[in-house]
């Protein structure tokens, strides 16, 4: 307990008093300017990411709170999220958020503060409650517009698919704590090697624990086949928390994943250990979410539906670099969250303006958009190119990656699959752009965002094409943030 | 210790039929409770037969207790809400969108 | 003996347990299965005292039983319509319902049947309450502190949902 380095914990701390400090301004503003409490929420979600690059490194409370690569690199993406989800509430803020603008935004930065303790957490306990801080404040904003039946039909069935899937997923944390009478993930993969190697064998037990556990979190993650929920509340949710729910809520449930698995359980993951290989179960599940996610996508007319399906798919390709459970395989599943946020956050974004615009998430509702924006025509163009893995777009290098660790763990069936519904997704994709630029239509709508919206859609328009022309920098972090595991 | 684990099952089993038949959204909520009970059961027991030099599998079950309190809030907060937009509390009339 | 009585005791309270439990998601009264879900929780308090978890089983009635259980009992006066008990609570998934929490049981207890348990034979820590308060201020004050998060965020989004707009 001598040379505790405390100031890690500095950017958490920092957040969670910045979100207090927006309770009480709302207090004090008296509603009168409410772009106040967004910029001031994206200031401090600004300076939460300057602090994190001056602290971190190390570790407290014998790894409870890890503040390695691995955990910084997704903070980065939490943060990012966060501030691109505030940057497009402008707009609903001032019109359709009336009351609470300041719990609106507090809560966006609770869920961030957990997302944050979760990436960190190398421990079942401070996993298990930094997940649920994350989660709780999404209920209450998934329900936010208290007059509008759809939003509150979000709030209830993710309040129940979300506390149903922490019922199922710790009932196999505890199966794993049993197993090993530890929570803590390394010792608990020590244990777990002692059993194995005195007894020959652990028995079903641990598969049981290993599926609750890939359900549990499957259901947050929008895995098929847990994955009902998503369009449901996807569609009625305020869509800046969509957005937020999509990107950093996903990212949050991969870093889970991959603590639990690609660290604790990394034994697990080839055919030596058969039938105690997670792998396998993760892929079927994976290929299964590629299929059925794009083939749903194809037949959706609400953009937000086909973006929640889309995104489906988009997490079964995260899981092929996942049970690949290689450094490369992990490098990959970080790269690609990190262009996955500004793709989806940047999609997000325009359906946000746009439906605050004509009150429609129709997508026959945005033909001829390129007449009348076209440079909002050209943005939501390249998201969507970059979503279906276009070079030069950052999607491109993503999809490779993904696909190379896939083929280097001797996973070929399932990248054939990915690499077959990326085509199919290409179809509904383009169907939109299709719709922008070639639709007889005449075009009625023009959009003009608000100034943070715009700032999030430049924002994530350069990081596509920056990072997709030169995946160098990102990918080198990703790579190093891989090598926390020992492989 | 196998028959504490048991009874967490056949608890959990009896919280997962709840929250699948319940129409009544407080139905599903109590049936989560219980879901949420069966694992506590399973954390105190191994506490006590696998790893009773420390107290981790309490301490965890005093976690999920106060989870489970904060969930039942907010759940029950999303149910007033329900009954004022809707008059009636019952899932399967809510259902705007399709499941 | 006396592993007699806590065997029969065990059963007792499991027989309880299981058959309020199953009250509580069958009764097509919901106040009485809210009845029912308290008399549960408390069996569960006693089973907790069985495996010398003393402290826990405070928490569970004063938590579980005082405070979760009147709130879903204001709740549901707040929005049934108690006076009309022929409202059908069960919906048509019941077949599917059973199907899958069998399967459930069966893979479960199966499982946990066939496994390897590294059982330490070896007593708790005396005191358990003091031990608890020790461990959750010093090795789990980090969970402790989220924890308090938690709950804050839960009474903000509570009260943000709940309070009606004066317009």
């Amino acid at each position: 307990m001598t040379d505790q380095n405390w100031s890690i914990l500095i950017p958490e701390i920092f957040l969670f008093i910045w979100a207090l400090f927006i309770f009480g301004l709302d207090l004090g503003i008296k509603r009168k300017n409410p772009k106040i409490l967004g910029y001031s929420a994206m200031a401090g979600l600004t300076i939460t990411g300057i602090l994190l690059a001056i602290f971190n490194g190390g570790i407290l409370f014998k790894g409870m709170f890890q503040s390695d690569q691995l955990a910084i690199f997704f903070k980065v993406i939490f943060i990012g999220s966060a501030f691109m989800a505030v940057g497009s509430s402008f707009d609903i803020a001032s019109e359709k958020i009336r009351h609470h603008r300041g719990e609106y935004y507090g809560l966006i930065l609770f869920s961030t503060v957990g997302m944050m303790f979760l990436s960190s957490a190398s421990e079942l306990i401070t996993l298990y409650i930094g997940m649920e801080l994350t989660t709780i404040p999404l209920y209450v904003l998934a329900a936010f517009y208290k007059d509008d039946k759809l939003s509150v039909e979000a709030g209830l069935k993710y309040l129940i698919v979300g506390a149903f899937s922490s019922a199922i997923l710790l009932y196999g944390l505890s199966l794993l704590y049993g197993l090993t009478g530890t929570t803590d993930i390394v010792t608990m993969k020590i244990n777990l090697s002692l059993v194995f190697l005195s007894y020959g064998k652990i028995g079903p037990g641990l598969i049981l624990a290993m599926i609750m556990v890939i359900a549990g979190i499957g259901f947050k993650l929008a895995l098929v086949p847990f994955h009902m929920w998503a369009p449901d509340v996807y569609q009625g949710a305020p869509t800046p928390i969509t957005a937020f729910l999509s990107v950093g809520s996903k990212a949050a449930g991969v870093v889970a994943f991959a603590r639990i698995f690609v660290n604790g359980l990394i034994a697990f993951a080839s055919d030596v250990m058969k039938p105690l290989d997670w792998g396998i179960i993760v892929a079927i599940l994976a290929a299964a979410a590629m299929i059925l996610g794009n083939i749903t996508a194809l037949r959706q007319r609400n953009i937000k539906r086909m973006l929640a399906y889309s995104s489906i798919a988009q997490i079964g390709y995260v899981m092929v670099g996942m049970v690949a459970a290689s450094e490369l395989g992990i490098a990959s599943v970080g790269y690609y969250m990190f262009i996955y946020l500004f793709a989806n956050m940047g999609a997000f974004t325009i359906a946000t303006i746009f439906n605050d615009k004509t009150g429609s998430d129709g997508i026959i509702s945005y033909s001829g958009l390129s007449k009348t924006s076209p440079i909002f025509a050209a943005y939501m163009s390249i998201f969507l190119l970059s979503l279906a893995g276009i070079p030069p777009l950052g999607g491109f290098a993503a999809k490779y990656l993904v696909f190379a660790a896939g083929i280097q763990a001797g996973y070929t069936w399932l990248v054939i699959v990915a690499l077959l519904t990326s085509v199919v997704s290409l179809y509904y994709y383009a169907n939109i752009i299709k719709t922008m630029y070639f639709s007889a239509e005449e075009p009625t709508i023009k959009i003009h965002p608000s100034f943070p919206a715009n700032l999030v859609l430049l924002i994530s328009v350069i990081g596509i094409i920056l990072f997709g022309i030169f995946p160098g920098p990102i990918l080198d972090w990703a790579l190093e943030s891989a090598k926390i595991f020992a492989f | 210790m196998l028959q504490y684990l048991a009874l967490a099952s056949i608890l959990f089993a009896i919280g997962i039929f709840g929250v699948l038949t319940r129409r009544n959204t407080i139905g599903i909520l109590m049936s989560l409770e219980l879901m949420f009970n069966a694992v506590n059961i399973n954390l105190v027991t191994f506490n006590k037969y696998i790893g009773p030099d420390n107290l981790t599998g309490q301490i965890f079950a005093t976690f999920v207790i106060v989870v489970a309190a904060a969930e039942a809030v907010v759940g029950l907060a999303i149910v007033l809400l329900l009954y004022r937009n809707w008059r009636g509390i019952e899932v399967d009339r809510i259902n705007l969108m399709k499941w | 003996m006396e592993v007699e009585v806590s065997q029969l005791v065990f059963y007792l309270l499991s027989f309880v347990i299981i058959i309020s439990a199953i009250y509580v998601v069958t009764l097509r009264n919901i106040f009485h299965s809210a009845l029912f879900l308290i008399l549960t929780l408390f069996a569960v308090a006693g089973i907790y005292i069985m495996l010398n978890a003393e402290f826990l089983a405070a928490v569970q009635v004063l938590i579980y039983v005082g405070a979760i259980s009147i709130l879903i009992i204001f709740a549901i006066m707040l929005t049934s319509q108690l006076a009309n008990k022929q409202i059908r609570q069960s919906n048509e998934q019941v077949m599917i319902g059973i199907f899958i929490c069998s399967g459930f049981l069966l893979a479960s207890l199966g499982s946990i049947a066939n496994t390897v348990w590294r059982i330490v034979e070896k007593p708790l820590p005396e005191n358990n309450t003091l031990t608890m308060g020790k461990l959750l201020m010093n090795e789990f004050v980090l969970p402790f502190e989220i924890v308090s998060i938690v709950l804050l965020a839960a009474l903000i989004g509570a009260v943000v949902l709940a309070r009606k707009e004066g317009a």
